[in-house]
C-alpha cells in the first residue's frame, strides 16, 4: 500500500502531535500491507532521521502552499488511501480522496474533535473509511457530533518511550542532585506536573494544584509544587500562587526539553495533573512507567493513560477535596504504583494493532 | 427465553474485564431467566459471559449456559428458540457431529464450527446470541430476522458489552448515561425508540437480521443477512397464480405453527376475539396440541359492551375444546402494577400494558410459553395503513414533489384556528403524503416532527432529527437507494414497513419486555422468515379482508363467519383511559394535544418519558 500523509507536525517537528505521528508512521511502514508512505508536513525537520519505507517532503509552513502541494502530489502521484493528521486539514484530505477515488483515514488527537465542528468537517468524517481517535473519551465525543458509523471509529492511544523505563531511568541519578540544588528543593517532597502553561487551553489544571496546595501543607509541611512548562498562562498562575501566599512552595521551572525531562520525573514524589481536557495525556504514562505516583482527572483522555485507574488515582478535576487528599497520600507513599503496568502501551502493541487496522478496516 | 450478556475487553489497553460488572448485568435481568444463572470467564480474564435461563427445551442441566464446546474452543450464550434445531442436528450429526446434551444451543456451537458466520441463515427460530471463538480471538452476535429476540451492545474503544436488556447495561454501571437525542426524538416520533438508537448514546441495538463481529481492533459494522423487502421483492418475482394460493398459505401457516409448538413444557395461547389467535388456536389443534390453555384478559368497563372480548373467546376455546381461563384486569390492579411497569419496561414505549395482564395471567396459571397472534396484520395485510398509504402516495406525488408547497401549505393551515382549525397530521399530508417513508411516518407518527418543541427542548431536536433521519431511516427499511430489493407492490412495502417499523420496535419490543418480566416466554407463529418467504410470492394478492380471511380459514374447522367477518377494534380496552389519568400526574401545563383514534397515547408517551429520564 502506498500512503499520502498530510501532517502538521511530521519527523523533525516537536510537540504531542508530531511524537504520535512519528509513531503512526513507523508503525505504518513495518506493517506486511506498506509499500511506501509519503509525508507532506506543514511542520518538519527534512534533516530528521526516517524509519524506512518512509518519505517526507520538505516542510511548507505557509498553508495556501501546504495546501498547494497536497493537491499537487495527491493528483500527480497514485496513492492507495490518504491519512489526514488533524481535523482542521479533514475537509481538504476528503476533497482529495473523493477527486482520487481512494479511502480517507483522519486521526483524532484531542479537543480539536470534541465539540461540534462545521459541516465540512462533519462531511469529511462522515466520509473516512477508517477514524482513529487517540482515546475512549475523543472517540465518544466525536461520535457525539458526528454520524459517522461508530464502527469506523477506532482507538489508537499513545505509545510511552522506553526511555522513562525505571531500570532506564536509574542512569538519571547523577543528574538528580543538579536539578534539586538548581530549583532549591533540598528536604522538600516535590508535586510535579508537566505540561504547556497555555491561557486558550487553561485546562491542565495547575491552577488546582496551587489552590489546593495549603491544605497539602497542613499534613505535608515539607511539600513542594514543581510546575514544569512555558507558556502564556504563566502570570495568571503566578498571580495565583500569590493570591494563596504560596510564593515559599511553588517553583516554576520553565521549558523542560526532551533530554532532561526524564530527570525531572523521576524527582517527583507524586505527578499530578487534574486536567480536564486532555486528548490522552502522554505525560502521565511518562510518568507511570517512571514508577511515580500518578493523579489525574476522571472526565478526559487521562482515565485512558491510567487505564481507568489500574495505573495511578483519578479524581474529579474540580474537587480540591479529592485533589488534596490524592496529594497528601503520594506524599505519604499510599498511593499505587505500577510501572510495569505502562507496558501494555508499549510501541509493539501499538504497532500491531495499526498494522490490524490498515490490513483490515482501511 | 433467556437473558443475556457479556464483556469482551478485545483493546491491547484495556484492564481485563470486570466480573462484578458481568454480574450485576446479568442478575438485573432475573426475571427473564428465573431458574437458573450461568457465567463463564475466558482464562485470560479478558471475555466473560452471563446467563439467565428459562428452561423450555432440555430441561435438565445439560442445557444450561453459558455453554463450551467439547474442545473448549466455542462458547456461547443465547436467548430465544431455535425451532428447527431437531432438523439440524440430525444434519450434523450425518457430517460426523457428536452432541453432549440434547438443548437447541449445542446446535448453535456445532453449526458455528461447521458453517462460522453464515450459520445464521440456517437458523428458524427466535434468537439472540454471542459466541466466543478461540480460535481467532472473535465475538460473533447475530439476532434473528425480524428482532423478535432483542440484543444491545456497546462498544467504548477498549471494550464491548451486549445484553438483552438496555436497563441491565446501564446497571454494570461502567457506561455512561448521557441520553441520545436521536433515541429521544424518535420516541416521540414513533411511540417507540427506533433501532439501532436507544435513549442513551453509549449502548446501540443490534438490528434485526443482522450479526456482527468484533475481533482484536473493535466491533464491525452489523452485517445484514436478511432483509424483509427483499423476501417481498423475490416473491413478487415468483408470483403464484391464484388458484393455489389459499392451499399454500395453510400449508405454510400450519407448518409454522407446528414449529413454535417444540418444546419440553406445555405450549399455551393468547385468545382474544380476534381472527389471529383464534385460527391459531385451531392451527395449533391441527398441528396435533390435545392440551390447550387459553387465556383472554377482561375488563370490567366493557361487561355487555361490543367491546368486551371475553365472550367470543370463550366460544373460540369451547369450539378448540382447550382449557381456558378468563383472567378481569381492573382499573385497581393497574395503578398497583404501574411502578412495576415503568420499572420493567426496558425503553420508553407508548403501548404493551395488555401484554403485561395477559402475561401476569398465564404465568399465574403457570404456563412458562403462549403463542401469540402478533404480526397478523402485517403478514396478512390488516391495517388501515394498506389502504391508506399507497392511496395517499398515488393522489399526493405530483404536488409533494413542488419545492416548498408542502411545507408553505402546513405553514399555512397550522395557523387556522377554531372551526378551521385542522389537526397537525392533517396539515402535513401534503409535505409528507406524496411518498411511502412520508406517508408512513403520516400515518403511525405520534408527534409530528414540527410539534415535537411540546416535549422536547430545541438543542434534542435539532440534533435528534439530524442523527435520525426519520425519513431516512423509514426509506432504508423498504430497500432505500438499493433498486433491486425494493419491493414494487403497494403491498410489499407497506408490509415491509409495517413489519420493520412499528412491529419491531413496537409490538415486539413491548411483548419482549412485558413478557418477560413475569418469565413468560411469547411464541409468534405468524412472524417467521420461513412463512414470511412462503407467502411472499402471493402477498400482492392479499387486499384488506382477504388476507385475514385466508388465516380464518386455515384451520380444519375454520373460525365461525361472524368471527372472520368481524371489524378490527383495534385497541379497544380500558387502558386507554386509565393510562391517559395516570399520565396526568405528568407536568402540568406540559401536556400535548392529543390525536384522533389514540386520545390517550401522547399524554402517556410524556408520562413514560418522564418516568424514564427520572428513574435513569
Amino acid at each position: 500500500m502506498n500512503l499520502l500523509a498530510l501532517l502538521t507536525d511530521g519527523f523533525g517537528a516537536d510537540g504531542g502531535i508530531a511524537a504520535y505521528n512519528r509513531n503512526l508512521m513507523t508503525a505504518v511502514a513495518q506493517s506486511a500491507a506498506a509499500n511506501e508512505i509519503v509525508v507532506l508536513p506543514r511542520f518538519g525537520d527534512r534533516a530528521a532521521a526516517l524509519p524506512p519505507r518512509v518519505v517526507q517532503l520538505p516542510a511548507a509552513p505557509g498553508r495556501a502552499a501546504w495546501i498547494a502541494r497536497a493537491i499537487a502530489i495527491a493528483t500527480r502521484r497514485r496513492f492507495d488511501a490518504i491519512f489526514c493528521g488533524h481535523l482542521n486539514a479533514a475537509p481538504l484530505a476528503a476533497w482529495l480522496a473523493r477527486l482520487t477515488s481512494r479511502p480517507l483515514w483522519i486521526q483524532a488527537h484531542g479537543v480539536e474533535a470534541w465539540s461540534p465542528r462545521g459541516s465540512m468537517a462533519r462531511h469529511a468524517l462522515e466520509q473516512a473509511r477508517l477514524v482513529t481517535a487517540v482515546s475512549r473519551h475523543t472517540r465518544a465525543r466525536l461520535l457525539g457530533w458526528s454520524n459517522i458509523d461508530p464502527s469506523r471509529v477506532r482507538v489508537l492511544p499513545n505509545t510511552v518511550d522506553a526511555v522513562f523505563a525505571s531500570d532506564t531511568m536509574a542512569r538519571a541519578g547523577d543528574e538528580l542532585a543538579d536539578l534539586i540544588a538548581r530549583h532549591g528543593l533540598q528536604g522538600k517532597r516535590i508535586i510535579l506536573t508537566v505540561g504547556r502553561l497555555s491561557r486558550a487551553e487553561g485546562y491542565k489544571g495547575q491552577d488546582r494544584v496551587i489552590e489546593a496546595l495549603p491544605d497539602v501543607l497542613r499534613r505535608c509541611p515539607d511539600a513542594m509544587y514543581l510546575v514544569v512548562g512555558s507558556g502564556d498562562d504563566a502570570p495568571r498562575l503566578r498571580q495565583i500562587v500569590r493570591q494563596f501566599g504560596m510564593e515559599q512552595n511553588v517553583v516554576f521551572a520553565g521549558y523542560v526539553g526532551a533530554t532532561e525531562l526524564p530527570a525531572y520525573i523521576k524527582l517527583a514524589h507524586v505527578f499530578a495533573m487534574p486536567s480536564s481536557g486532555e486528548g490522552f495525556g502522554i505525560v502521565f504514562l511518562e510518568a507511570v512507567a517512571s514508577g511515580r505516583p500518578v493523579i489525574a482527572g476522571n472526565r478526559d483522555g487521562s482515565r485512558d493513560a491510567l487505564a481507568d485507574g489500574a495505573l495511578g488515582t483519578l479524581i474529579d478535576p474540580d474537587s480540591r477535596a479529592q485533589l488534596a487528599a490524592a496529594m497528601i497520600a503520594g506524599l505519604e507513599g499510599r498511593l499505587t504504583i505500577n510501572p510495569a503496568g505502562a507496558a501494555r502501551f508499549a510501541f509493539a502493541n501499538f504497532a500491531r494493532h495499526v498494522d490490524e487496522l490498515v490490513r483490515h478496516h482501511l | 427465553m433467556c437473558g443475556i450478556n457479556g464483556l469482551h475487553a478485545y483493546h491491547y489497553a484495556a484492564n481485563p474485564i470486570d466480573r462484578a460488572e458481568l454480574v450485576r448485568t446479568r442478575d438485573h435481568m432475573a426475571a427473564r431467566g428465573p431458574d437458573g444463572s450461568g457465567e463463564w470467564i475466558a482464562q485470560n480474564g479478558r471475555t466473560g459471559f452471563g446467563h439467565r435461563r428459562l428452561s423450555i427445551i432440555d430441561l435438565t442441566s445439560g442445557g444450561a449456559q453459558p455453554m463450551t464446546s467439547a474442545d473448549g474452543q466455542l462458547v456461547v450464550t443465547f436467548n430465544g428458540e431455535i425451532y428447527n434445531y431437531r432438523e439440524l442436528r440430525r444434519d450434523l450429526e450425518g457430517s460426523g457431529h457428536v452432541f453432549q446434551s440434547r438443548s437447541d444451543t449445542e446446535v448453535l456451537l456445532h453449526l458455528y464450527a461447521e458453517q462460522g458466520a453464515a450459520m445464521v441463515r440456517a437458523l428458524r427460530g427466535m434468537f439472540a446470541f454471542a459466541i466466543w471463538d478461540q480460535r481467532n480471538d472473535t465475538l460473533f452476535l447475530a439476532r434473528d430476522p425480524y428482532g423478535i429476540k432483542p440484543l444491545y451492545y456497546a462498544d467504548d474503544g477498549w471494550t464491548f458489552r451486549f445484553a438483552s436488556q438496555v436497563k441491565a447495561l446501564l446497571a454494570g454501571g461502567a457506561l455512561s448515561r448521557d441520553p441520545d437525542p436521536a433515541g429521544l426524538t424518535g420516541f416521540y416520533l414513533f411511540g417507540s425508540v427506533p433501532e439501532p438508537f436507544t435513549c442513551w448514546r453509549a449502548i446501540r441495538s443490534l438490528p434485526a437480521g443482522t450479526t456482527l463481529t468484533v475481533d482484536r481492533t473493535g466491533a464491525s459494522a452489523p452485517n445484514r443477512y436478511h432483509s424483509v423487502a427483499a423476501i417481498y421483492r423475490q416473491g413478487e418475482a415468483a408470483w403464484w397464480p391464484a388458484a393455489d394460493a389459499a392451499g399454500l398459505v395453510r400449508t405454510a401457516l400450519l407448518d409454522s405453527v407446528r414449529c413454535h409448538l417444540v418444546a419440553d413444557v406445555p405450549v399455551g395461547a393468547f385468545l382474544s376475539a380476534g381472527i389471529d389467535s383464534g385460527a391459531l388456536v385451531g392451527l395449533m389443534r391441527d398441528a396435533g396440541a390435545d392440551d390447550i390453555q387459553t387465556i383472554t384478559i377482561g375488563f370490567e368497563e366493557f361487561r355487555g359492551k361490543p367491546e368486551d372480548e371475553t365472550g367470543i373467546a370463550r366460544e373460540l376455546a369451547a369450539r378448540y375444546g382447550t382449557r381456558h381461563t378468563t383472567r378481569m384486569v381492573t382499573r385497581a390492579e393497574f395503578e398497583a402494577d404501574l411502578p412495576r411497569i415503568v420499572e420493567a419496561m426496558d425503553q420508553p414505549s407508548i403501548d404493551g400494558i395488555n401484554t403485561w395482564f395477559v402475561s401476569k395471567a398465564a404465568r399465574e396459571l403457570g404456563l412458562k410459553v403462549a403463542i401469540s397472534g402478533l404480526g397478523g396484520d402485517e403478514l396478512l395485510g390488516g391495517y388501515p395503513s394498506f389502504r391508506d398509504i399507497p392511496r395517499w402516495v398515488r393522489a399526493l406525488f405530483l404536488p409533494a414533489h413542488i419545492p416548498l408547497l408542502g411545507r408553505g401549505v402546513r405553514l399555512a393551515v397550522s395557523r387556522m384556528t377554531g372551526a378551521l382549525a385542522v389537526s397537525p397530521k392533517a396539515a402535513g399530508l401534503l409535505e409528507l403524503g406524496g411518498s411511502a417513508a412520508g406517508a408512513y411516518l403520516l400515518k403511525r407518527g405520534l408527534f409530528m416532527p414540527w410539534e415535537l418543541s411540546q416535549v422536547l427542548d430545541r438543542e434534542t431536536i435539532g440534533e435528534g432529527l439530524r442523527r435520525l433521519d426519520p425519513l431516512r431511516l423509514i426509506g432504508r427499511e423498504i430497500g432505500g437507494r438499493e433498486i433491486g430489493s425494493r419491493p414494487r407492490s403497494a403491498f410489499g412495502r407497506v408490509a415491509t414497513l409495517e413489519s420493520c417499523l412499528y412491529m419491531r420496535n413496537q409490538l415486539l419490543r413491548d411483548t419482549d419486555w412485558a413478557s418477560m418480566a413475569h418469565g413468560l416466554e411469547v411464541r409468534v407463529p405468524l412472524v417467521d422468515s420461513v412463512l414470511l418467504s412462503r407467502l411472499a410470492p402471493c402477498a400482492g394478492r392479499f387486499g384488506q379482508t382477504t388476507g385475514k380471511q385466508v388465516l380464518a380459514s386455515a384451520p380444519t374447522r375454520p373460525l365461525p363467519g361472524a368471527i372472520a367477518s368481524r371489524a378490527k377494534t383495534g385497541f379497544t380496552t380500558p387502558v386507554g383511559g386509565w393510562v391517559r389519568d395516570a399520565a396526568g400526574d405528568c407536568s402540568p401545563g406540559s401536556r400535548p394535544a392529543s390525536i384522533p383514534g389514540r386520545p390517550w397515547a401522547r399524554d402517556w408517551s410524556v408520562y413514560v418519558g418522564e418516568r424514564m429520564q427520572v428513574a435513569h
